[in-house]
């Protein structure tokens, strides 16, 4: 028990104790609270509200492709295999990797936007690689994560009886409002998860952000990398640290808060 | 007015063939049984009716509308399910007035019809309880508030007292017909139990491998089995095969294997192949030798307190006869049995009613 408590907490606990100036790796340790001024730059700001885009953006855009695969692929359907086989793919394909190939789809001159172009939706081609909106990265997150959250997703959803949806669609409920106040409720404890999962991966994310996301502001994660290994400030780069951590706890109890009323209706 | 009426209905789920050509005329306010055995098609008509199943052939008619291109939540019927189908993250409440809320039935009324539904089942002290809060006759009354507070056309009930023990079946279906009956909606229910299909219902119907063999009131489809299937699935029966020797009087004589015996029947002819059975608790003990008495010897006799159940063997058959308490049988001990002449029915010459 104690070495599995040591195990998780030291990272957390040395990382919390290197943002107050102790233990740190270059110069002397001593208590201070001076790192902590970081976290009203502007940089620092910029990168959060940044990566808390990017999180809650992925976590949500995920979700939002992967329940309605979700009920479609609970019914047996004679493509259902085959659908299965392929949204596994990206499982097999590492983050870095994944992001070189999206780029292929959504560079200037990639598919994507041939396509967009072609078909008139759009007049020339839009920047999705290193935009400032984090598009690019979103896109990338998604189809990294989707195998992940529909397994996750497809779970709760499969638990679901068909005799309660039988029974809300005789009662009067159509397609719309059968999902709204029957699926939706009842698979919550799996979107929860999902949703707090795909937000974590997404918030705290290096791979993807560094190659994929803007050069400013970086996220997080990028930004914490720099501090460190460019600026030599590991105090520093340690409150960026903490600050990850707390925001996560405090989007995760905010999830699960907007679960517990959706939950009620 | 037609409560409900199917025309030639079919329905296959691949090479199988659920059910079969039915026909089917419900009075409005009437409350029916589909009885029959398991994978006879009592529940996909009831689904078909409901409007989960498409038929592939035939139409289904509700109060004179034809259904058969409603999506169930337009059909306005109220169906209670085997496994309850409460929606267990709601109240009791919320499960009530789920219905009303789909059709967008104001807030002060959808109060006062789910708390009269409620009243209805008894159940109005547990309105803020969730479904697993409950026992599973309080569940399965939730249901039925469910199902009736939307006013609907038809009740469906799919085996609802399926997972109940006993004695809460016999209670709780007294209670399900009694609400029918104050309400008069027109109810379809469909059980494999025998003895709650004849105490409830006003009439039943008899499926057997996706077809309807019969039609009848209880009294009638028990006295009075068309087929072998009706004869041994209803009650207890002692069916057997002749061929019909002489007429007279209005009784026919009909050689068996084990002998002849005596029908009063009609419409038989003479040389005529037939199944016929009989009632073990239609056979008597013989009071004077005469037509229809057998003269057996005991092969089994069980004692059930209120009657004796007694196996009897002659000419070569088993016959089951129930007599009511009276002495003691032995094994092996000869018995002279009487089948009464009117007791005897004909069974398989076609018809359904």
């Amino acid at each position: 028990m104690g070495y599995i408590i040591f195990f998780i907490t030291a990272a957390v606990v040395v990382t919390l104790f290197q943002s107050v100036g102790l233990f740190s790796i270059t110069g002397t340790s001593h208590f201070t609270l001076e790192p902590w001024k970081i976290v009203t730059s502007r940089e620092v700001l910029d990168s959060l509200r940044f990566s808390l885009t990017m999180g809650v953006g992925s976590s949500v855009g995920t979700i939002l492709v992967a329940f309605p695969m979700a009920l479609y692929l609970r019914k047996p359907t004679p493509v259902k295999g085959a659908i299965g086989s392929i949204i596994k793919i990206p499982l097999f394909i590492p983050a870095l990797v994944a992001t070189f190939l999206i780029v292929n789809v959504i560079s200037y001159d990639g598919l994507l936007n041939e396509a967009l172009v072609f078909l008139h939706v759009l007049r020339k081609p839009a920047r999705m690689l290193n935009d400032k909106g984090g598009i690019g990265v979103i896109i990338i997150q998604i189809w990294k994560n989707l195998p992940f959250v529909l397994l996750i997703v497809s779970a709760s959803v499969a638990g679901i009886r068909d005799d309660t949806i039988d029974a809300a669609k005789n009662l009067g409920a159509g397609p719309f409002s059968v999902v709204r106040f029957v699926y939706i409720p009842l698979a919550m404890p799996g979107i929860l998860v999902a949703m707090i999962l795909m937000f974590i991966k997404a918030f705290g994310d290096y791979p993807i952000t560094s190659i994929e996301g803007p050069i400013y502001p970086s996220s997080m994660a990028v930004r914490m990398y720099t501090t460190a290994t460019l600026y030599q400030q590991w105090n520093q780069a340690a409150v960026i640290g903490v600050l990850i951590i707390v925001t996560t706890i405090f989007v995760v109890a905010g999830y699960s808060k907007l679960a517990g009323m959706v939950g009620q209706e | 007015m037609s409560g409900l009426r199917l025309t030639n209905v079919t329905k296959s789920f691949g090479d199988f063939k659920a059910i079969d050509s039915i026909d089917l005329d419900v009075e409005e306010g009437e409350f029916i049984t589909l009885l029959g055995p398991s994978g006879c098609g009592k529940t996909t008509t009831l689904r078909t009716i409901a409007g989960f199943h498409s038929p592939d052939n035939g139409e289904v008619y509700i109060k004179e509308r034809l259904v058969n291109n409603i999506p169930p939540s337009r059909r306005n019927t109220g169906m209670c399910f085997q496994s309850y189908a409460l929606f267990p993250h709601m109240t009791v409440y919320d499960n009530v007035r789920f219905g009303l809320r789909m059709r967008k039935i104001a807030q002060a009324e959808q109060r006062r019809r789910v708390t009269e539904a409620l009243r209805m089942v008894e159940l109005e002290q547990l309105v803020g309880r969730k479904p697993g809060e409950l026992s599973g006759g309080q569940q399965q009354r939730v249901a039925l508030a469910r199902a009736i507070v939307i006013e609907p056309d038809l009740l469906l009930f799919d085996e609802p007292l399926s997972n109940l023990d006993a004695k809460l079946r016999e209670s709780v279906r007294v209670e399900i017909r009694n609400l029918q009956k104050r309400l008069g909606i027109t109810s379809i229910y469909v059980t494999h139990d025998q003895a709650e299909a004849l105490v409830i219902s006003d009439r039943v119907v008899i499926m057997n491998q996706g077809k309807i063999e019969q039609i009848g009131d209880p009294h009638w489809v028990y006295d009075h089995p068309k087929t072998s299937f009706v004869a041994g699935f209803i009650g207890l029966a002692n069916i057997r095969q002749g061929t019909v020797q002489a007429e007279e009087a209005g009784t026919y004589r009909i050689k068996a294997d084990f002998g002849e015996v005596y029908a009063r029947v009609e419409g038989l002819r003479i040389g005529e192949t037939v199944s016929f059975s009989f009632r073990p608790e239609d056979v008597v003990i013989a009071g004077s030798p005469g037509r229809n008495t057998i003269r057996g010897t005991v092969h089994q006799a069980i004692f059930m307190g209120n009657l004796t159940d007694l196996f009897v063997e002659f000419g070569g058959v088993i016959f089951r006869a129930q007599l009511a308490k009276g002495r003691a049988f032995k094994t092996g001990e000869p018995i002279e049995l009487t089948i009464p002449e009117d007791a005897i029915r004909i069974l398989d010459r076609g018809g359904t009613t």
